[in-house]
């Protein structure tokens, strides 16, 4: 039962989740064009911010419960970020001979992620005391 | 062309939910196979493999060596991959070393992953662009 059960969390946050990525990456092409990828940089990076918040939040609370857990972060958060497009569009910016950005991209991506992850961790501190 | 509604939505969610599951079921056996702190096997496997996978399909897709259906590509780029990598988890783990001041670990797999998915990515176009040309 409790494997259905978490299948269920885990399906309906990652279509959720997807579908804002989606939503957010068609809007942002429309807006400001496909020269930079501000769309799956901003995703990214929210995404780690509600990552160390809710990873926080998991741990900080007793007898939070684990389909919540697996809905927010295994299913919406894990599916709202991705590693395939920001893979993609690192080799789709060299391509256009944008070197700069495309560095400042790649590893800005994950050093901003990291930092993120930090910052959301320390926002849920001030909940769970 | 209204791409926001109707099948295209549909596609992505789809896409997403084998995505994720994927992913919930890789991370579970890795963590089964080396144990409890270990998920992070899966987590760096996952995002390699669909580095490759999303550049292999792409490829196909945008250099016209595959005729590929927008329902269907954005099913497997934007729902599947999307959703089978992942950048919070890995942006979790690699605070998680950082934090316990493991740094040879956050060096091999933070600076690790984002080295190997850009060779998955370049695996994936090379493979795309040997198979035969539809005519």
């Amino acid at each position: 039962m409790s494997d259905i059960t978490n299948a269920f969390a885990i399906g309906s946050g990652a279509a959720t989740g997807a579908l804002s990525r989606f939503y957010l990456t068609e809007w942002s092409k429309a807006k400001y064009g496909t020269k930079f990828p501000y769309a799956t940089f901003g995703i990214n990076v929210t995404g780690c911010l509600a990552m160390g918040f809710f990873f926080t939040i998991s741990k900080g609370i007793a007898g939070y419960p684990t389909e919540l857990d697996l809905l927010i972060r295994t299913g919406f958060l894990g599916s709202y970020t991705t590693f395939s497009t920001y893979g993609f569009d690192t080799l789709t910016m060299w391509r256009s001979n944008q070197k700069i950005a495309t560095i400042f991209y790649w590893a800005g991506s994950a050093i901003l992620g990291v930092v993120a992850v930090f910052l959301g961790a320390a926002i849920a501190k001030l909940f769970i005391k | 062309m209204n791409s926001l509604k109707g099948r295209f939505p549909i596609a992505v969610a789809i896409g997403a939910i084998f995505g994720a599951l994927s992913r919930f079921y890789i991370t579970d056996l890795a963590k089964a196979m080396f144990g409890k702190d270990f998920g992070f096997y899966g987590t760096f496997f996952i995002n390699v493999t669909g580095c490759l996978i999303i550049a292999y399909i792409l490829t196909l897709a945008t250099e016209n060596i595959r005729l590929i259906s927008p329902e269907l590509r954005l099913m497997t780029t934007t729902g599947f991959c999307g959703a089978y990598t992942t950048f919070s988890t890995y942006g979790l783990e690699a605070s998680g070393f950082l934090e316990k001041g493991n740094i040879t670990m956050l060096l091999v797999y933070f600076v690790g992953s984002a080295i190997s998915g850009m060779i998955g990515i370049q695996i994936g176009v090379l493979l795309a662009r040997t198979c035969d040309r539809q005519s």
